[in-house]
């Protein structure tokens, strides 16, 4: 009944569903380490069902016409993969759990290789016959795996890249690199008789060069701006005052694509500000939002000068006995521009001694209140 | 007539006769066929001739099939000649159908388009849904006598042929905002505005019921337009403007507002209310409820309902008389607000009493742990009966 692939999946399925229950009972009951276990125990019992429902791959082991265990094997690179896996497991214990995770996956995969590869050089003296059946049986997990992996390091070479370079040429890149996809794609596509190694070749090609490039424009760094902002903590601190600030406002977006879902837009011109409320048509100085919500403000500046929008949301005690004005801010922005600025004020209006405003810094005697029922 | 038939015509008389039984509901305020504003009038407009065309349309379906599965049904007889293909009834049947499809769309766009109009609004009511009630906030608007924000609960009030722009949100999870009598449903999504225009004709009640499911108390999650007169909407307005009075020293509404400030002030803001110090008394309940809100209740008592409008503030006698009141006395019943006399202690008191026992809001609060201890809706405060005694005489003058 059982065929011998069968048993030896069905063995390792019993084998790690007993070593999970062991496990859970004598190393770690928080379940992690079983569920890795009985995760290993649902894949080789799906092997072991597999294996069972196409009998061997329909290899008749045994037959006369197609002795087993011919002696024809071929040479495997999967011993030293699983070395390098378990080296990798043992120094990743020591040094970094990325190394670890690492040595787990190539010790996983070269297992599982092995394992089929020695089941397949057992089935009949043809080797091609023999390769067939191991491809039928791994390349479904193969193809994709490895389409994932090399996606992956072409898109993470090019995004080392783009960080890398100025901004500017960045986009210059990314267009250049699109356009060049899709002129290459489309002459394979109109010349489906090309010759496949042609095309294989150009496509390795082009991911070497992007995965080369990617290591050289990691090696590189990335572009000063964003160091600098990485080391000044730009990403979590914001400068709301009227002085430029080199960094946080030194990457400032003058467009934005929201157009639905703003509570309000507030416009500098002529050295005024007014707000408009949505569904409200006339100018105002007063918005009402509603507390404890994100509300979403666009800020248009059509004035000659740069500025940016503060919001006063109030004070919060840093610590005992000590309090500071909470504010939020767009970058500087000028004539023109626009940015969205987002927050939420969770009290009411007549829990702040001051009123919540939008204002201008540096612009005097022009605010607009917030208004927090 | 064979048992099989007899058991078919009755199984359909019985339905035809639930339908119809159905159709007779004398108190059916979520009735979507009597619109009571200009954009349901619209809905109504399209939803009717499009029911009439479809209900032809399936009534002809029908009876093909019915008469096709009698006349040909097997009796053993030999197989008919089979034929393949009948163009013309073919590209009768497909073009038929697409041009009263089409038809249809065009009218339901147009519909859609009207529905979306906003630049006549006249009136602006942001509206927040969160687990399980909708809150109102009215922008200040001078024209009409919003001199500055105002902030209500569970039933919303509007000017009668009055155009009122819905901003709607949410706080939490996704809700829909719904009174059928005055306009179709939109979806109040968190982090984005959408827009609703309502309007009435007369003034009124009008129910609703939030019709995207929303966690446990989905079902108990109601909402109500009430549309006053001008002058009672003025009258409203003023009323709503003015902050909470503290109760007389020495009576049990005064020991009731110590329990309120010791208890509820958590998450309740009742404006005017002042600490023991003379300091404002601030509500937190941003700091205690996940959605961040809880209704604000200095005027409780000049609506009619509480807990998300699902239970009454008025006894039955009370809702009666208001419910029923005509389009001309509806508005002075409505501003009355709730009497002594018609305080709906039953469901009031129970509610102090145990709030998610009414109104199940949380299923196990030993596990709140991932809201990070925030509650979804009103806890059981384990008040005392001399503390309801007490939070009843006080919350009776909130009018």
């Amino acid at each position: 009944m059982f065929t011998p692939g069968s048993k030896l999946f069905l063995g390792l399925t019993g084998f790690a569903v007993a070593v999970s229950v062991i496990y859970v009972a004598l190393v770690d009951n928080s379940m992690g380490g079983a569920v890795t276990l009985l995760f290993i125990a649902a894949g080789t019992a799906l092997l072991a069902g597999l294996t069972l429902f196409n009998r061997d791959g329909d290899v008749a082991v045994g037959a006369t016409d197609a002795p087993a265990g011919a002696e024809q094997l071929t040479a495997s690179l999967w011993p030293l993969i699983a070395t390098v896996g378990f080296v990798g497991i043992v120094v990743g214990l020591i040094t970094h759990p990325i190394v670890f995770l690492l040595g787990l996956i190539a010790l996983l995969a070269a297992g599982v290789e092995w394992l089929v590869q020695s089941w397949s050089e057992g089935a009949s003296s043809d080797n091609a016959y023999n390769a067939s059946i191991r491809g039928r049986l791994l390349q479904p997990i193969e193809f994709p795996v490895l389409a994932l992996v090399g996606l992956g390091v072409v898109i993470l070479s090019f995004s080392r890249v783009m960080l890398a370079v100025q901004r500017e040429a960045g986009a210059i890149i990314f267009i250049g690199a699109g356009a060049v996809v899709l002129l290459v794609g489309t002459l394979f596509a109109l010349k489906p008789n090309l010759k496949k190694t042609l095309v294989v070749s150009v496509c390795v090609i082009s991911a070497v060069g992007v995965a080369a490039s990617g290591i050289a424009a990691a090696s590189n760094g990335k572009r000063a701006e964003l160091v600098a902002a990485n080391a000044e903590d730009h990403f979590s601190h914001k400068d709301c005052g009227e002085e430029k600030n080199a960094h946080f406002d030194g990457t400032a977006q003058g467009t934005i694509s929201l157009r639905s879902s703003v509570d309000a837009t507030v416009e500098l011109r002529d050295g005024k500000l007014i707000a408009h409320e949505l569904g409200i048509d006339k100018a105002t100085q007063t918005i009402t939002l509603t507390k404890s919500n994100n509300a979403t403000i666009i800020f248009r500046n059509k004035d000659n000068k740069e500025a940016r929008l503060t919001a006063y949301l109030g004070t919060k005690a840093v610590q005992t006995g000590v309090v500071e004005e909470v504010l939020d801010c767009t970058q500087m922005i000028g004539k023109g521009h626009e940015q969205a600025l987002t927050f939420k004020i969770a009290k009411p209006s007549m829990a702040s001694v001051k009123p919540y405003t939008l204002t201008v810094p540096g612009l005097e005697g022009q605010s607009i209140e917030i208004m927090v029922p | 007539m064979s048992t099989k038939i007899r058991r078919i015509t009755a199984g359909i008389s019985g339905l035809a006769a639930t339908a119809f039984l159905a159709s007779c509901a004398k108190n059916a305020p979520q009735d979507t066929w009597q619109p009571k504003g200009s954009n349901a009038r619209t809905i109504d407009n399209l939803q009717e001739p499009v029911f009439a065309i479809a209900g032809v349309i399936g009534v002809i379906v029908l009876c093909v099939v019915v008469y096709c599965v009698i006349k040909f049904r097997d009796r053993g007889q030999a197989m008919p000649e089979q034929t393949h293909g009948k163009p013309a009834l073919e590209i009768g049947m497909t073009i038929l159908p697409a041009l009263i499809l089409a038809g249809v769309g065009v009218f339901t766009f147009r519909t859609v388009f009207e529905l979306a109009k906003t630049s006549d609004t006249q009136m602006v009511v942001n509206v927040t849904g969160q687990q399980w009630w909708w809150e109102y906030d009215y922008p200040a608007q001078v024209e009409l006598g919003i001199t500055k924000p105002i902030i209500t609960s569970g039933q919303m009030i509007i000017p009668v042929g009055t155009k009122v722009l819905l901003r709607e949100t949410s706080r939490d999870v996704i809700h829909s905002y719904w009174i059928p009598a005055l306009n179709g449903k939109r979806d109040a999504v968190p982090g984005r505005v959408q827009t609703l225009r309502i309007d009435a004709d007369k003034p009124g009640i009008y129910a609703g019921q939030c019709t995207e499911f929303c966690g446990l108390s989905h079902a108990n999650m109601r909402m109500e337009t009430v549309a006053l007169s001008k002058e009672d909407f003025a009258a409203w307005v003023a009323n709503q403007l003015t902050d909470a009075k503290s109760p007389a020293d020495k009576t049990l509404a005064k020991e009731g507002e110590g329990v309120f400030l010791n208890q509820c002030v958590r998450c309740h803001q009742v404006n005017g209310l002042k600490k023991a110090d003379g300091t404002p008394a601030i509500a937190a309940p941003d700091e205690n409820v996940w959605a961040g809100a809880a209704p604000n209740l200095t005027h409780l008592m000049s609506r009619n309902t509480f807990a998300g409008a699902s239970w009454d503030l008025l006894s039955q006698k009370c809702r009666a008389d208001v419910w029923g009141a005509s389009s001309e006395t509806v508005g002075k019943k409505y501003l009355a607000g709730v009497s002594e006399a018609c305080l709906n202690q039953t469901d009031l008191r129970r509610w102090l009493r145990n709030a998610p026992a009414m109104k199940p809001m949380y299923s196990d609060p030993t596990k709140l742990t991932p809201t990070n201890g925030k509650y979804r809706g009103m806890p059981n405060l384990g008040l005392t009966e001399d503390d309801i005694d007490k939070l009843v005489a006080y919350l009776s003058t909130l009018k």
